[in-house]
C-alpha cells in the first residue's frame, strides 16, 4: 500500500486518504460562457505529467493539496491549501469579476 | 528395514529423533518424527509415489523438497492440496493422494498417458471452446464445454472439500521496521547482520523452519565443513543481536508500493512496512529436460541433500548425478558421504571445471562422465520409480549421439543451474534480462529502498554471496541514514552455475518441461508453431506455468525454447508477469477479521427491546418498523395510523447535524445552500437543498439560525458526510470566518409526531411555552426535556404536529425513556424507518436519493420555490441556471392506483409509447388514502395532473397510474401547522 | 451497599452494556465501571477501560490557544501532541487551531466543569461537542503496540510513537484520535473514536486484545483512593 505524507499527520496508509480532484480555478460562474462553465464542470485536464491534486485526510477530516506524477504515482510534495488560497474569496454580480484581477480575486491565488 | 533406517548425525537438522510421530498416508501406517514433512517422513519409510500428474496421472514422487513444486500436493481430512513436503507429520492425521481413480498405486486413469499424442497442446481449449463452425449458429447447437467439463473435472480434479468447516481465528497484524530481509540463506543472514549492526532494526523472513537457506543443506567445498561452520557462527550472531527479529516459516507472498509486504506465518498475515527491503531469495535450481524425467526418483541435487541433511532420509541406494555445474560434483560427494552408491557423476559441459572437486570425486571412485547427458530415464513397472537411465554423448546443442549406454540407478539428482527467485522483484517492477554468456536471468531497474542479495542477484560463490548480503544492507543503511558517505563494494561473480541447454528432445516424448501441467517439449514447441509467439500467449495457449508451481521450473526452459523457435534472444522473449501471491494463500488470510463498521445511536438497545425489525442505513442500523419481517406491511400501516390519531416516537438520531459558527456564518450557508440564508430570522428553521456544481440536488436538510453567528443545519443519514468534507474543501478556498463541525454523533434525536405529542412534551418541559402561538410550525427552540437540555424544531415531514428533539448523545436513552413513560397515557408507540417513509410519501417529500438520481435538478423535483436566483452565488448556481433555460425532459410527480391493482415496486418504468420515459422512485400503499401512492419520474408531456400513464411491473404486466397533485393527504397542511 | 447502575443517571455511555456484571462508581454526574472482577495486574498487562462519561471539551478557532493560556493550561508546540496541566487534565493539541482537554481521572471532572462556564473570546473560538460525538475509551498495559498494530497500520511503538504524542488515524477501518500517556506509570492508549461506533471499536479492541489475555477493566485499577460515590 502506498504511502502518503500528510502536511498536518505525517506519512500514512493511502487508504487514510480521499481524493478531492483537480485543483482547478472556477470561471466566474455570473459572466463566463455556457462553455467554460461546462469545461470547468465536466472536463479534466487528465495529464501525464504533474498535477495538482486536493486530498483529505479522512481521520482528521483535513484538506491538502498533493502534486503528483500521474506516470510514476510519485507524490512530490503535499502541503496546506494555504499555501495557495491566502485571502478571502468574494462573489459578486458586479462584472468587474470577469477581468483578470476579479479572476485571480475570486480564485483566490495570489498574485 | 535398515534399507529404511535414518541416517547418523548431524544429518537430520530438522527432526527431533526422540519423538515419534504416526500417522497414516493412503491408508496404509507409518511412522515419522517429529519435524518430519510427510514427504519426508514417507521417504524415510521407502514411499516415494506420493501424487498422480494432472493430465496423464502419472506417478510423481518429490523433486524439490522445499514445496515449490505440485509433486507433493495430497488430501488432508480437512484441506485439499497440501503440499507434503511443507506441511509438517502431526500424530494420527490420515494422509491421501489426490487425483487418482481407483489407488494411488494403481490408477486407472494412468492409461490416458498413452492417449498423449490425442491429446496435443491446448487440447481442452481446442475441443472444447473452438469457435462453433458457421452451420452450428443456425441448428442452435451449443458448444461442447457444458457437456464434458463434469467428466474432464473428475478426471483432472485436485482435492476434496471438506464442506463441514468450522470457521477458525486467523487475522492480521502490522510490523514496522527500518529493514526487512527476505531469505536467510547466507546473502540474507549477512545483510541482516550489517543492517542490525549498522543499528537498524530489522526483520529477517524465512520460508523455511530453519535459517541459513543453502548453508543447511549444500555443500561448499570439497571437505564439506565450510557451511555447517559459518551457519552457526551466523546464526548464534543472529540469536545475539536484539535489533533482529526473525519470522520462520513466514512466506513473504508480495511486493506492494512503499515496500509493504505481506507475509504470512500460520494463521496470520502481517502486514509489514519496511524503510529498506533486501530481497535475498536465492535461486530455484532447475531440471534438465529429457524423456521420463518426471519419475519418481528423479529430483534436483538440491532435493537429494535437502532429504540428508533436513531428514537424515537417504534419497536412494544408487545414485547418478545429472549436472551442468559444479554443485552435482558436491551434491554427489555429499551422497558417497552419506553410504550412497554414486553410480556416475554425468556432465554435461564438455570438460571438468573444477580439478579440486574432480580429483576428490574420483577419490571416492566415482566415474565422471563429460560432454554426456541422460538421454532418457527407464522406470520400473508402472511408472513408479526410476530404474537406470540411458546415458548419451551430447553431439551438439540439445542433440545426442545415436547410441549411448545403460546405468543402473534408483536416484537421478538434476543440477541444471538456477532461475533467481524474481517474483518478489518482478512485482516491484523489476525487469528481467538473460546474460547469454552466464545463460542466466539477472535484474535491473528496482524502485529506490528494494535492494537484492546473493543469488537472485546473479552472485554465487560463497564469499561473494556473502559480501553481496552486506553490500545490500550498507546501501540500505546508506538509505536510512545510519551511515554517511560508505563506498558501496561492488561484487562481481564470475562463477558460472548455468548449464545453456539442458535440454534433450526424445521422438517419443515425455520429456517434460512443465510437470505441474504435463507439458512436453514439442507441447511449448507445437504452441510457437500455431502462432503463439508471445510467452504470454504461450502460457494461455498450453498454460505452462499456470499450475501451483508457478512456472518455478518451467519459466526458464520455456523462454529458452520458445526464444529458439521463434528466433529471438531470450531476453527479448522473457517469462511471463509475476504477480501476487508468490504462493497459494488461503481466503482466510486475505479476510482476517474482517473489520466491518457499524454505528448505532443510544436509543439501539431500547428498539430491540421493542422488537424492531432493524435495517442498515449507510453504516448505521435503524429500525424499519417494529414487529417481525412477515408482518412489514401491517406493522407499517398500522404505525402509520397511529402516528396520523395519536402520537409516535421515531428515532432520527442519524440524520446528519453539522454547526456553523462566526460571523461569516450566513454567507457561508448561502454560499452551500440554494435558498437564501442572510436574512433567515433567528429561532426559525428553513428547508435547506444543496445541489453540486453540476446542479444535481445531492442532499437536504432543515437550517436552523440558532444566533446571528450560528447556525444548525440536518443533513440526510448518508450524505452528512459527503456535505460536510464539500463544505471545509469550500472554505479551504474562501477562507470565510465560520467554523464548520459536524456534529451528526453529538446529537440524539427523534421526532415526536402525531395529534398528542405536545400534550406529551408539555408533561416533560418547564421552560418551553409549547403554545402554537409561542412554538410556532418551522420555529427553533431551546430549553430542557425532562431535564436534559435540548434543541427543538417544528418541522412536518410527516405531516402532523411534531418536534424533532435534539440532546446531547449521552442523553439520549434517558430522553427516549422519558418520552415513553411521560406518552404511556397517549398511547404512545414507536415508528420506523419504513413508515416514515410512507407517511413523507402521503405528504409528497421526497427524499433525497431515493426520489433523486445523479441528473436530477431542482425544476424536475418542482424545488423552485427553495432556489433563490437572486443571490450572486452558490454551488451549483450556473449549472442550475443553465439547465432550467433548457426544454425540461422529464418530472417527478405523484400518482395514484386503485388499491387492488398491482403495486409497483421503485425502480419500475415508466413508458410512453415504446419508449422509457422515467421511473417509479417510491411506492406504498397508504391506509390514509386508501389506495396505492408513489412518485415518479414522467416525460413532460405526462405530467399534467389528471392524465395517465403506464408503468411497466414485474413479470411484463402494466399498470396506468394517474398524476395527482401532490401531497396526497391534508393538502392544506392543516395538521403539521396546530 | 446500593449498586451504582447506569440507567440511574440520565448521562450514560454507549458501552455500559458491554460491560455487565462491572461494579460501577458515580464520578460527574454518571456511572463509571469501578472494578470488573480483575485488579490492577490486569491492567497493567491488558486491560480496556470506558472513560466515555468522564468529562472533556474541545476549542476550536484562531483565538484557541491564547483563551487556553488565559485558564493557565499548557498549550502543545505542534499538532498530534498533548501537555498534561498541573491539574492532571490532558490538553490535546490536534491542528494548529483544535484542542481537546481531557478529564484528569481524579477530580470527577470539576476543572473541565470550570471551564465549560468560563467566557470564551468574543470570536474565533468555539467549543467543541466532543463530550457527546466521541466516546473515551482506554487501552492499558504492556502490549499496545502490539495490540494496536493488529486493528491499525501506523506505527505505535514507543520509538515511533513516546509518550505524549497523538496519532489521528484508521483503527478497525473506524476514525480514532490515539494518544499515549502514562497513568501511574501504567502505559495508556486513550481512544477517542466516534461515539456512535463504540460498541463496534469495543469489541474489535477487546478480540485484538485476547492473545494477551485482555479484559475489561475498571477505573480503581489505575486510580485508588477516587473520590465519588460506590
Amino acid at each position: 500500500m502506498k504511502i502518503m505524507h500528510c502536511p498536518l499527520n505525517g506519512p500514512r496508509n493511502i487508504s487514510e486518504f480521499v481524493h478531492g480532484g483537480e485543483v482547478k480555478a472556477m470561471p466566474d460562474p455570473a459572466n463566463c460562457t455556457d462553455h467554460d462553465w461546462a469545461d470547468y464542470v465536466f472536463y479534466t485536464d487528465n495529464k501525464a505529467g504533474v498535477v495538482v491534486e486536493w486530498w483529505l485526510h479522512a481521520p482528521s477530516s483535513y484538506w491538502f493539496i498533493a502534486e503528483r506524477h500521474t506516470v510514476t504515482d510519485d507524490i512530490i510534495r503535499t502541503y496546506d491549501p494555504s499555501e495557495v488560497f491566502k485571502q478571502r474569496v468574494e462573489f459578486s454580480t458586479e462584472s468587474d469579476v470577469s477581468t483578470e484581477a476579479g479572476q485571480m480575486k475570486l480564485k483566490g491565488v495570489g498574485a | 528395514m535398515s534399507e529404511h533406517a535414518r541416517l547418523e548425525s548431524p544429518m537430520g537438522l530438522m527432526i527431533d529423533r526422540n519423538t515419534q510421530v504416526s500417522f497414516s498416508f493412503d491408508g496404509k501406517k507409518y511412522q515419522g518424527f517429529r519435524g518430519d514433512s510427510i514427504a519426508s517422513a514417507l521417504a524415510a519409510n521407502g514411499r516415494w509415489l506420493l501424487s498422480r500428474s494432472f493430465k496423464y496421472h502419472r506417478p510423481r514422487g518429490p523433486l524439490t523438497m522445499a514445496g515449490q513444486d505440485a509433486n507433493t500436493l495430497v488430501q488432508l481430512d480437512k484441506e485439499a492440496n497440501v503440499l507434503a513436503d511443507r506441511a509438517l507429520v502431526e500424530n494420527n492425521i490420515k494422509v491421501n493422494g489426490q487425483n487418482y481413480n481407483g489407488s494411488l498405486e494403481n490408477d486407472r486413469d494412468a492409461v490416458l498417458g498413452h492417449f498423449s499424442r490425442f491429446m496435443p497442446v491446448g487440447f481442452y481449449y481446442r475441443s472444447f471452446f473452438k469457435p462453433l463452425p458457421l452451420a452450428s449458429l443456425f441448428s442452435k447447437r451449443s458448444d461442447s464445454w457444458p457437456m464434458w467439463e463434469p467428466t474432464i473435472r473428475k478426471k483432472a480434479g485436485l482435492g476434496v472439500l471438506d464442506l463441514d468447516f468450522q470457521p477458525q481465528y486467523y487475522d492480521k497484524a502490522y510490523l514496522f521496521h527500518d529493514v526487512v530481509v527476505v531469505g536467510s540463506g547466507p546473502a540474507g543472514l549477512s545483510a541482516a547482520l550489517k543492517a542490525a549492526e549498522g543499528g537498524a532494526s530489522v526483520l529477517l523472513v524465512e520460508e523455511q523452519p530453519l535459517l541459513g537457506g543453502a548453508l543447511s543443506y549444500h555443500r561448499f567445498d570439497a571437505e564439506g565443513i565450510q557451511a555447517d561452520q559459518l551457519r552457526a557462527q551466523l546464526l548464534s550472531k543472529v540469536e545475539c543481536n536484539s535489533n533482529i527479529k526473525v519470522l520462520k516459516n513466514a512466506t513473504c507472498n508480495g511486493w506492494f508500493a512503499d515496500n509493504y509486504l505481506p507475509i504470512i506465518q500460520g494463521k496470520r498475515m502481517y502486514k509489514v512496512r519496511a524503510r529498506e527491503c533486501i530481497v535475498a531469495s536465492g535461486s530455484f535450481e532447475q531440471h534438465v529436460v529429457f524423456r521420463n524425467n518426471d519419475l519418481p526418483g528423479i529430483m534436483m541435487s538440491s532435493s537429494a541433500t535437502r532429504l540428508m541433511k533436513h531428514y537424515a532420509v537417504k534419497p536412494g541406494q544408487r545414485a547418478l548425478v545429472l549436472t551442468g555445474n559444479d554443485d552435482g560434483y558436491l551434491a554427489a560427494l555429499d551422497l558417497h558421504d552419506q553410504g550412497v552408491e554414486v553410480a556416475a557423476i554425468v556432465d554435461m559441459r564438455a570438460s571438468v571445471e573444477s580439478e579440486v572437486l574432480a580429483s576428490a570425486v574420483k577419490g571416492r571412485g566415482i566415474e565422471i562422465l563429460t560432454g554426456h547427458t541422460v538421454y532418457e530415464a527407464i522406470p520400473t513397472k508402472g511408472n513408479k520409480h526410476v530404474r537406470a537411465v540411458e546415458v548419451r554423448a551430447i553431439a551438439a546443442r540439445g542433440i545426442v549421439e545415436l547410441d549411448g549406454r545403460t546405468i543402473d540407478c534408483d536416484l537421478v539428482c538434476m543440477s541444471a543451474g538456477y532461475m533467481p527467485v524474481y517474483q518478489l522483484l518482478c512485482q516491484a517492477g523489476g525487469q528481467l534480462s538473460y546474460n547469454d554468456q552466464a545463460a542466466e536471468f539477472s535484474l535491473s531497474k528496482l524502485p529506490q529502498h528494494l535492494h537484492v542479495a546473493g543469488s537472485v542477484n546473479g552472485v554465487h560463490g560463497l564469499s561473494d554471496v556473502m559480501a553481496d548480503g552486506e553490500r545490500a544492507a550498507l546501501q540500505a543503511l546508506e538509505a536510512l541514514g545510519l551511515v554517511q558517505d560508505v563506498e558501496v563494494p561492488k561484487i562481481n561473480c564470475d562463477r558460472r552455475v548455468n548449464f545453456e541447454w539442458p535440454i534433450f528432445s526424445h521422438p517419443k516424448g515425455k520429456d517434460f518441461v512443465d510437470f505441474d501441467e504435463d507439458l512436453q517439449l514439442k507441447d511449448i514447441v507445437n504452441a510457437t508453431r500455431l502462432g503463439y509467439r508471445d510467452v504470454q500467449l504461450v502460457k494461455r495457449f498450453s498454460t505452462v506455468g499456470m499450475g501451483p508451481s508457478q512456472g518455478r521450473h518451467s519459466a526458464l526452459p520455456t523462454a529458452r525454447l520458445v526464444a529458439k523457435a521463434t528466433n529471438r534472444s531470450v531476453t527479448e522473449t522473457g517469462v511471463t508477469t509475476a504477480r501476487p501471491p508468490f504462493s497459494p494463500e488461503k481466503l482466510a488470510h486475505v479476510a482476517g477479521r474482517i473489520f466491518d463498521p457499524y454505528r448505532r445511536t443510544t436509543m439501539h438497545h431500547r428498539h430491540n427491546a421493542l422488537g424492531a425489525k432493524m435495517m442498515p442505513a449507510g453504516n448505521w442500523q435503524r429500525p424499519a418498523f417494529y414487529g417481525s419481517a412477515q408482518d412489514r406491511d401491517r406493522c407499517m400501516q398500522a404505525e402509520s395510523t397511529h402516528v396520523r390519531n395519536k402520537v409516535g416516537v421515531i428515532d432520527v438520531s442519524t440524520l446528519g447535524g453539522i454547526e456553523l459558527r462566526g460571523s461569516d456564518a450566513a454567507e457561508f450557508m448561502n454560499r452551500i445552500y440554494t435558498f437564501a440564508f442572510l436574512k433567515q430570522p433567528v429561532g426559525k428553521t428553513r428547508y435547506a437543498v444543496l445541489t453540486n456544481e453540476h446542479g444535481v440536488v445531492i442532499d437536504d436538510g432543515v437550517a436552523c439560525r440558532i444566533s446571528d453567528d450560528h447556525f444548525y443545519v440536518t443533513a440526510t443519514t448518508g450524505g452528512v458526510e459527503r456535505v460536510y468534507r464539500e463544505m471545509l474543501k469550500w472554505n479551504a478556498q474562501w477562507r470565510l470566518d465560520v467554523d464548520i463541525a459536524n456534529v451528526t454523533s453529538a446529537f440524539s434525536a427523534v421526532n415526536l409526531a402525531g395529534p398528542h405529542s405536545r400534550k406529551v412534551l408539555e408533561k416533560l418541559t418547564a421552560d418551553v411555552d409549547l403554545s402554537s402561538e409561542a412554538f410556532p410550525y418551522l420555529a427553533y427552540r431551546e430549553g430542557h426535556i425532562a431535564n436534559i437540555p435540548a434543541r427543538l424544531l417544528r418541522v412536518g415531514f410527516v405531516g402532523e404536529l411534531g418536534y424533532e428533539i435534539h440532546v446531547p448523545s449521552r442523553y439520549g436513552e434517558a430522553l427516549w425513556d422519558a418520552l415513553f413513560q411521560a406518552g404511556e397515557e397517549f398511547d404512545i408507540r414507536p415508528f420506523g424507518v419504513e413508515t416514515q417513509r410512507l407517511l413523507r410519501l402521503e405528504k409528497g417529500h421526497i427524499i433525497v436519493s431515493q426520489d433523486t438520481d445523479g441528473m436530477s435538478h431542482p425544476g424536475e423535483l418542482s424545488l423552485e420555490w427553495a432556489v433563490n436566483r437572486k443571490k450572486p452565488f452558490f454551488v451549483g448556481r450556473r449549472s442550475v441556471d443553465i439547465v432550467m433555460a433548457q426544454p425540461q425532459t422529464r418530472k417527478l410527480v405523484g400518482f395514484t392506483l386503485p388499491k387492488d391493482a398491482i403495486k409497483p415496486e421503485e425502480g419500475h418504468l415508466v413508458l410512453k409509447g415504446k419508449d422509457i420515459s422515467g421511473n417509479v422512485t417510491s411506492c406504498e400503499y397508504s391506509p390514509t388514502v386508501d389506495a396505492i401512492i408513489g412518485l415518479a419520474y414522467v416525460g413532460e408531456d405526462q405530467c399534467q395532473t389528471g392524465s395517465r400513464f403506464p408503468i411497466r411491473v414485474d413479470n411484463g404486466f402494466q399498470v396506468e397510474a394517474e398524476v395527482v397533485d401532490l401531497p396526497f393527504f391534508d393538502p392544506n397542511n392543516d395538521r403539521q401547522t396546530l | 451497599m446500593s449498586a451504582i447502575s447506569p440507567e440511574s443517571f440520565l448521562k450514560r455511555s454507549a458501552v455500559y452494556r458491554n460491560l455487565t456484571g462491572a461494579r460501577f462508581k458515580e464520578m460527574a454526574g454518571s456511572a463509571i465501571v469501578a472494578a470488573n472482577n480483575n485488579g490492577s495486574d490486569k491492567a497493567t498487562r491488558s486491560g480496556l477501560l470506558d472513560l466515555s462519561t468522564l468529562p472533556r471539551v474541545g476549542y476550536r478557532g484562531g483565538n484557541a490557544a491564547s483563551f487556553l493560556e488565559t485558564v493557565d493550561l499548557p498549550v502543545p508546540s505542534k499538532p498530534n501532541q498533548f501537555l498534561q496541566a498541573s491539574g492532571g487534565e490532558l490538553v490535546l493539541r490536534l491542528s494548529p487551531q483544535e484542542f481537546w482537554v481531557l478529564s484528569a481521572l481524579r477530580d470527577e471532572g470539576e476543572n473541565i466543569e470550570a471551564l465549560r462556564r468560563r467566557q470564551l473570546p468574543t470570536s474565533d473560538c468555539y467549543s467543541l461537542y466532543c463530550q457527546d460525538s466521541h466516546a473515551w475509551l482506554v487501552m492499558t498495559g504492556e502490549h499496545l503496540p502490539q495490540t494496536l498494530a493488529k486493528v491499525c497500520g501506523v506505527d505505535l511503538s514507543d520509538e515511533a510513537f513516546p509518550v505524549g504524542a497523538i496519532a489521528q488515524t484508521s483503527v478497525a477501518r473506524i476514525n480514532v484520535i490515539v494518544v499515549h500517556h502514562e497513568v501511574n506509570n501504567i502505559p495508556c492508549f486513550s481512544l477517542l473514536c466516534d461515539s456512535a461506533a463504540a460498541e463496534y471499536l469495543w469489541d474489535c479492541l477487546l478480540d485484538a486484545m485476547g492473545e494477551f489475555g485482555g479484559e475489561a477493566v475498571g477505573i480503581e485499577c489505575l486510580v485508588q483512593n477516587l473520590s465519588g460515590k460506590n
